[in-house]
């Protein structure tokens, strides 16, 4: 994703504004909870029974705009260089009429270092638009998307790469391999595919060139399709990427999540393959969560490992380029997740990046609050 | 220089310290009353279209993420339009989810 270093005053202004949408956020919480419960199901009941009788839940309940999203406070210790790092991460979503929502997401992060005076100093404030789209639910199966958009290449970027999800705060190293976002138009949805046992979802995009240095994307078309079969908790997919410009290369991927129904258990894996510069990478990931451990049920577990396979006729140019996937990798990481509540959650991991010539210790540690609060009236059912 | 990162620091502090204190008391309330229990009555507990809910929120939303806290039928009916174009969850699913939901 493109980034932009922000002027001078920005930095100043961010910080105090995130304590204040934390304490706006408390609030919002707090009233939302306080409409307690028996509220929400005697009004579900009712809604329940009429959704039996196949109307939409949209058709009945008057969905209200939102904002959501994280701030994460981190420290990273990379091979020996310590960076400190305040994230804000808003998530707009503003539901127009039944069909159609408006969403975006955004990022914000200064970089903080111990300079040669030994003190701590902001190197770096960036920030950048993820996504923002307009989404308009066709029917069943289809569901238009223009705008940029993340592309559906696996599953990391669309559904764990937010900070208050992924379970290892440390990004894979298949996360190079495609171009994270588009610009243009998406063909998207899920449903059964002619057996309740089988869900099949896709994502098909057209994603136009765009050089603007914050939106910048690249000119490319592409695709994923996967299988979901509920009972088993399995998805399996795969995708594929074609670059229109550029080195033209196309980007093929495969991914797997499987959740054993007896376990608080999680096992994924992602692979990702460029015919360009950027070779092969794959990871796999495990999660066990202790929730029927006393004391320790908010404990999780993390476990990943992964692998690059660089192309072995890069220059010392391209490698340059490609950054992390230049050189052939392995890295195991372990980490531990510790809920405070359903908000805020506590992580530290350490890994170890085998890399020639390069290895390197990586340790992170931090916290992540999820906020969420109304931006319009809450109550009542329609 | 210094003094200006010195107090956003403090600040964020502070509004971390908050938000722990926020959430310990929702965790204390969720102890008793978890979002994957309904606080409802026997006959909500029997509700079919509920049981199915919560067998196809855990099926799909726990893939990525816990249960969220409770939240109002209105801010639930855009969180699930939401993760509707996001997971790519099916009409069908979404429908039975917001019902648990919102019990």
């Amino acid at each position: 994703m493109p980034k932009l270093m922000k002027p001078e005053w920005a930095r100043f202004i961010m910080i105090p504004a995130l304590c204040m949408l934390f304490c706006v956020a408390l609030r919002g919480q707090d009233g939302s909870t306080a409409q307690g419960p028996d509220s929400g199901a005697t009004q579900g009941q009712t809604q329940g029974q009429d959704l039996a009788t196949t109307q939409g839940p949209d058709e009945h309940i008057k969905a209200i705009p939102i904002l959501t999203g994280a701030t994460a406070y981190y420290t990273k210790v990379t091979a020996g260089q310590v960076q400190d790092q305040p994230w804000f991460i808003p998530v707009l979503l503003v539901p127009i009429g039944d069909k159609w929502l408006v969403e975006a997401r955004a990022d914000d992060y200064p970089t903080f270092e111990r300079g040669a005076n030994g003190r701590f100093q902001e190197v770096s404030n960036e920030y950048g638009l993820q996504y923002a789209t307009v989404d308009y639910i066709a029917n069943k199966y289809v569901t238009v998307v223009a705008g940029r958009f993340l592309t559906p290449f696996g599953m990391y970027n669309e559904r764990l790469q937010p900070y208050w999800i992924r379970a290892l705060q440390g990004i894979p190293l298949t996360y190079g391999v495609t171009s994270n976002t588009g610009l243009g138009g998406m063909l998207r949805g899920g449903f059964p595919a002619g057996t309740q046992s089988v869900n099949l979802n896709y994502a098909f995009y057209f994603s136009a060139d765009n050089t603007n240095h914050i939106l910048g994307t690249t000119r490319a078309t592409g695709g994923r399709v996967g299988f979901f079969l509920p009972k088993y908790r399995l998805e399996i997919g795969g995708s594929f990427q074609q670059l229109l410009e550029g080195d033209h290369s196309h980007n093929v991927g495969l991914h797997t999540e499987w959740q054993p129904n007896a376990q608080p258990f999680t096992l994924r894996s992602e692979f990702a393959h460029s015919s360009g510069i950027r070779g092969s990478a794959y990871w796999v990931e495990s999660v066990y969560r202790l929730s029927q451990v006393p004391h320790l049920h908010q404990l999780e577990l993390v476990g990943r490992g992964q692998q690059v396979f660089a192309d072995p006729k890069l220059s010392a140019a391209q490698r340059s380029q490609v950054g992390k996937l230049g050189l052939d990798t392995n890295q195991g990481d372990f980490g531990l997740n510790y809920y405070l509540g359903r908000d805020v959650r506590g992580s530290a991991s350490y890994g170890r990046q085998f890399a020639f010539n390069k290895d390197a210790n990586l340790w992170i540690l931090g916290i992540t609050y999820r906020f969420i609060m109304p931006l319009g009236p809450t109550g009542g059912v329609h | 220089m210094r003094k200006k990162v010195l107090i956003s620091a403090v600040l964020l502090i502070l509004a971390v310290g908050a938000a722990l204190v926020a959430a310990a008391k929702t965790g204390d309330k969720d102890k008793d009353a978890p979002a994957t229990v309904s606080p409802a009555t026997n006959s909500a507990q029997d509700d079919p279209m509920r049981l199915e809910g919560e067998k196809r929120f855990h099926s799909n939303c726990g893939r990525c993420h816990m249960a969220p806290p409770k939240f109002s039928p209105r801010m639930m009916a855009t969180i699930i339009r939401h993760m509707r174009v996001r997971a790519t969850i099916t009409d069908q699913d979404t429908r039975f989810i917001l019902h648990y939901m919102t019990q």
